[in-house]
């Protein structure tokens, strides 16, 4: 399954991508006309790596991510996600694949506002077969500094927190793969940079996959590779161009 | 399916899905939307068992007091005695048997003969009841009848005979003591038949006295006392007996005369029961809504993480599931708190001995929440299933709403199935169902044209400054927000127009029926019955009445005649073979005649004698005065439920002896009578001039209060020959059941008014994160919270408005179907709904909405603008 040799991506590594897109296409109808957003689209990731997906805003970041995760259905293209075909799961398929090894970190944190923290991190847990859910969860969120907030509500902590809740559930279930959209998109600077840095280490400790969707070069210069999207296809870019 | 993909077992993901849907739930109580639901659906399940536990219980309660009205579950009457091989038949059936031997007869004391209406009893008598007697030491209730040896007479015989306890009676061939004065036998149904005074003696010494001879005219019946059971094993023994010429009254048919008035409240009762599950229904419906829209994110997220849709559909239903069981055992538990404070309120007039609540009323309770559940919350839950996982990134993404004709259809249909479980009549369940439907269909039509209305005429409102100004603002404002928020609104107006609507007929139906039922029984309802007034005596009396009666009816004549032929068959040839033994047949009948038609009749079918004097082809009859008798047809009028069970119609004749003459009579018209009305009631009318020349007496029915006892001894004294009835007892137990079913009909009615609340409650919860996003930005260019605080204020009372002119509407149109339909009433408007329901709408709706909203004027807007969406 190994794609060794590709046109515009990345990365040459002999490993087996954990992620693999090959000429992914997406076309969107608006009103009468036909958008492409994406268009011949390749991308691997390989297991360990961390990459960042940069462009401006409306050329179809999110699309993108949505698609990687099996979130939204490609309309030309091939997508494996843990060397299964996604375009041969139906959309229950797809979440069954996601189940326990893929998590996700939010721009709008999505966390469930009559939930408190401990019960947000919870809930990937629930779908999971783990035991000893409620003890994870609260480690976890003793690891992202939130030990004392178990039982607070979203609207209760603050932005940053409220990342960091989402971090703790991102990672809760041990998952192969993360996926964050913006994470600090709704952050200060400084508080950003904080969840820049949790996120990293709590990525390196866990040993994950992490492909990050950003226009915060602070966060894209530190992972181990920067794509550019732009004219829907990806563009390998030197991790100091990122900022130019 | 790939092995990269983790496959957990079966069991071991429905065992997390079991538990992630009760954590869920538990979670959930903190959001109103849930708490809606779990108080409908407790509501509708509380409404529906007390009241199924009610009438469960009252309808065997009623069976007892049919009985004891009647003597026996089962009443056999024929004019020679019963042979043993019936006696062991129903015995073996399970029944318990008592004799009685019915005659008139002449009773002496000293130098006083008077007639007297004889009945003997046995050991067993009475069956059922006590009989209210004065044994000497003032009145007491006592479960025998007299012992051998022993008569108990009527306080009027006893007046009459100049009698009193402990005197000797001579009655045939034997003497007895006079031991008792009865006040009122169980078993006292309220028929005239028999004008003398009652006699009451011991079987052993009916035998002794001689009195039954060959040819004497003796009625022998047979009681029986049993489980209603026993009574359906028997059925074609029954049928057969009543073929035999033998009258058969069972508790099953002939129900208490009371029976009118409760008839209505049980018919009541049912109604208001789907009337309150309706209205939960309704409220189930818009808190599933919101609990839909608010677990979109979590269902999205799930997917994210993982979770099938089947996992989905699973947790959600079994949350719901959860709930369902836990309102439905609250809501049982109520319903048997309620249906023993119905019994409580009922007590004095029920049975003592209810057999306890039934299980079947619980289970139908559970399965109404489950019905409620599934029907007003399927179509609308589906929607989480099918909500995509990219809406994480995407918010705008979310799955379009379930159809309103869809949730609307299965809805219908889900209570359509309730209201033919809980009616038993399809017909009227598929009737009420299409009439609903089409009424709703009205109603989204009008509720449109109204928001139109609405919001040109907000249009319309003056800019300005000043406080008027502020005011025609906040209803500009207002206005223009509900009426362009147009698909969420009309779901509020029809669903407060409904809840309007149920809580208004609801209501309206009991004011008509309480005023039916005063009207029926006024203060001045007359308490005696003059009877056995002989034409000499007539303007006497009546002038000897008028100076203190406060009402009376007119005077009747009365002609005793026995119906020998039905069109020129003998009766049992003629009847249909059930109503071979029917009393009309084996007595003789009271027949009067009269030029109107008597008060409190209406003419169901045919003319009445006025009609026909006019019409020259009929008036032939006129001329039976001078005919010889049989000659010439006579025109009658037939009441018309003696008509129906004698299977008779216009143009049928019938033969009457009357005095060893025959006179035959056609039927001319049917006349629907009140038999619950106190006034004298006659099967049969003819016109005047043609019974004057038999023997008649005259019957009267009048009104004196308690304190007039002089009047009633001068009465006694002048005409000694009168009988004077008094039926205070009767008509004070009738009153004060129609008090007690009145009060429980007001508890239902609670019930009603408390379900209206929830759907407002439901409703006004389920609109809060919209108004509050409207809010917000109001607040954010620039509105003060007076303003804001006026424009919700305006904005709800506009929808009460419109949504009272709807159910005002609609009840009107159902209330007068249910009538005609239902209850047997004549429709009336009712104009003050028209006021009343707009403006007590806009209050109530503006009031509790505003309320409801006050938090959300003291949030910052930032806040307000983030609610969108979330709890």
């Amino acid at each position: 399954m190994s794609h060794s040799s590709t046109r515009d991506a990345v990365s040459t590594r002999d490993a087996v991508p954990i992620l693999h897109a090959t000429g992914l296409a997406k076309q969107v109808v608006s009103g009468e006309r036909r958008l492409t957003i994406l268009s011949g689209l390749d991308l691997q990731v390989f297991p360990g790596e961390s990459v960042a997906i940069v462009g401006q805003s409306g050329v179809g970041k999110s699309t993108l991510l949505g698609l990687l995760a099996g979130l939204d259905q490609p309309t030309h293209g091939e997508l494996e996600l843990f060397g299964q075909a996604l375009g041969a799961l139906d959309e229950d398929g797809r979440a069954r694949l996601r189940a326990g090894r893929v998590g996700f970190v939010f721009q709008n944190f999505q966390l469930l506002p009559t939930l408190t923290a401990l019960e947000n991190v919870l809930l990937p847990l629930e779908l999971s077969p783990l035991s000893d859910t409620a003890t994870r969860a609260r480690d976890w969120l003793t690891r992202v500094g939130l030990a004392e907030r178990l039982e607070h509500l979203p609207k209760q902590l603050s932005g940053g927190e409220q990342q960091r809740v989402a971090l703790a559930r991102a990672f809760v279930t041990g998952p192969e793969l993360v996926f964050a959209d913006e994470p600090t998109g709704n952050l200060d600077q400084a508080t950003g940079a904080r969840i820049i840095d949790l996120l990293f280490q709590l990525n390196r400790e866990a040993g994950t996959t992490l492909v990050l969707v950003t226009h915060d070069h602070a966060l894209a210069r530190r992972c181990d590779r920067c794509l550019r999207l732009e004219e829907g296809r990806l563009v390998e870019t030197s991790r100091d161009e990122v900022g130019a | 399916m790939s092995e990269a993909i983790s496959q957990p077992s079966t069991a071991g993901s429905a065992r997390r899905v079991l538990r992630l849907s009760a954590r869920g739930l538990l979670r959930d109580l903190r959001a109103s939307d849930v708490r809606a639901l779990f108080f409908a659906l407790a509501l509708a399940v509380a409404a529906s068992t007390m009241i199924g536990f009610f009438l469960d219980r009252l309808d065997r309660g009623l069976t007892r007091q049919a009985g004891q009205l009647l003597g026996g579950d089962l009443v056999l009457e024929q004019s020679r005695p019963f042979d043993g091989e019936l006696r062991r038949t129903l015995e073996e059936a399970g029944l318990s048997l008592s004799d009685q031997v019915g005659m008139v007869t002449m009773v002496s004391h000293e130098e006083a003969f008077q007639p007297a209406s004889l009945k003997a009893v046995d050991d067993r008598y009475p069956l059922y009841g006590n009989v209210h007697v004065d044994l000497g030491e003032g009145p007491e209730t006592v479960a025998r009848g007299p012992a051998p040896g022993e008569a108990w007479l009527a306080p009027r015989l006893a007046l009459l005979l100049d009698a009193g306890v402990g005197d000797r009676l001579q009655v045939g061939d034997t003497a007895l003591t006079v031991a008792g004065l009865v006040e009122r036998e169980p078993d006292q149904s309220g028929g005239f038949g028999n004008f003398n005074p009652r006699l009451m003696i011991h079987a052993d010494d009916l035998v002794a006295s001689n009195l039954v001879q060959a040819g004497s005219r003796v009625s022998h019946t047979l009681l029986g006392a049993g489980e209603a059971g026993a009574l359906d094993a028997l059925a074609p023994r029954l049928r057969q007996l009543a073929r035999d010429g033998v009258e058969v009254r069972d508790v099953r048919r002939d129900r208490p005369q009371l029976g009118n008035a409760l008839e209505r409240a049980e018919r009541y009762l049912s109604l208001a029961g789907l009337a309150a599950v309706l209205l939960a229904g309704v409220a189930v419906a818009m808190a599933t809504r919101r609990y839909v829209e608010r677990h979109l994110d979590t269902a999205a997220l799930l997917r994210c993480f993982g979770a099938t849709q089947r996992e989905l559909t699973r947790l959600f239903a079994l949350q719901l599931l959860w709930l369902a069981l836990v309102a439905s055992a609250l809501g049982a538990l109520l319903g048997l708190i309620g249906q023993a404070v119905l019994l409580r309120l009922l007590m004095t007039f029920l049975p003592m001995e209810l057999p306890p609540p039934g299980m079947l009323p619980l289970l139908l309770g559970v399965l109404t929440a489950l019905a409620v559940l599934v029907g007003f919350a399927g179509p609308t839950l589906l929607r989480l299933k099918r909500v995509s996982a990219l809406k994480v990134l995407r918010r705008e993404l979310d799955p379009l709403p379930a159809s309103a004709w869809l949730v609307v259809l299965v809805a219908s249909l889900v209570f359509g199935g309730l209201l033919w479980l809980y009616s038993g009549d399809l017909a009227l369940a598929a009737a009420l169902l299409v009439g609903g439907l089409v009424m709703l269909v009205v109603l989204w039509g009008l509720g449109l044209l109204l928001l139109a209305l609405v919001l040109r005429l907000a249009s319309r409102l003056p800019h300005g400054s000043g406080n008027g100004a502020e005011l025609s603002q906040a209803v500009r404002l207002g206005g223009r927000q509900l009426a362009r928020r147009r698909s969420a609104s009309l779901g509020q107006l029809l669903a407060f127009a409904v809840t309007f609507f149920a809580m208004a007929m609801i209501a309206l139906v009991r004011g008509d029926l309480l005023t039916t039922w005063e009207a029926q029984l006024p203060e001045d309802t007359p308490n005696y019955f003059a009877i056995n007034i002989q034409p000499g005596e007539r303007d006497a009396f009546v002038e000897t009445l008028e100076e203190a009666a406060d009402d009376r009816t007119a005077l009747y004549p009365m002609v005793r005649g026995r119906i020998s032929a039905i069109n020129d068959q003998t009766p049992g040839e003629a009847v249909p073979v059930e109503a071979r033994g029917d009393g009309s047949l084996r007595r003789e009948l009271n027949l009067t005649w009269q030029e109107n038609l008597p008060e409190g009749n209406r003419l169901v079918a045919g003319e009445w004698f006025d009609e026909l004097a006019n019409d020259d082809a009929a008036s032939g009859w006129l001329g039976a005065v001078d005919a010889e008798p049989g000659e010439v047809m006579v025109p009658i009028s037939v009441e018309d439920g003696l008509a129906e069970r004698l299977g008779l119609g216009l143009g049928d004749r019938i033969t009457f002896t009357i005095g060893g003459e025959a006179i035959i009579g056609e039927i001319a018209s049917l006349r629907n009578l009140d038999w619950d009305s106190f006034r004298p009631n006659f099967f049969v009318i003819f016109p005047p001039d043609v019974l004057e020349r038999f023997g008649h007496s005259y019957i009267t029915a009048f009104h004196l209060d308690g304190g007039q006892t002089e009047t009633l001894r001068r009465l006694v004294q002048a005409f000694p020959g009168v009988s004077l009835l008094n039926v205070d007892a009767i008509l004070a137990q009738v009153r004060e059941v129609l008090t007690q079913v009145t009060r429980a009909v007001e508890l239902v009615l609670a019930f009603v008014l408390l379900a209206g609340v929830s759907v407002l409650y439901a409703a006004l919860t389920a609109s809060r994160p919209m108004r509050a996003h409207e809010s917000g930005l109001l607040r954010v260019f620039g509105a003060g919270n007076r303003l804001i605080s006026r424009v919700q204020g305006a904005e709800f009372a506009i929808l009460g408005l419109a949504s009272g002119l709807m159910g005002a509407l609609l009840a009107e149109l159902a209330t007068a179907g249910i009538y005609m339909a239902w209850f047997d009433l004549a429709p009336r408007l009712h104009l003050w709904l028209w006021v009343v329901l707009p403006l007590g709408g806009a209050l109530l709706i503006g009031a509790i909405g505003h309320a409801l909203s006050r938090s959300l004027r003291r949030q910052a807007p930032a806040a307000s603008l983030g609610l969108l969406g979330e709890a």
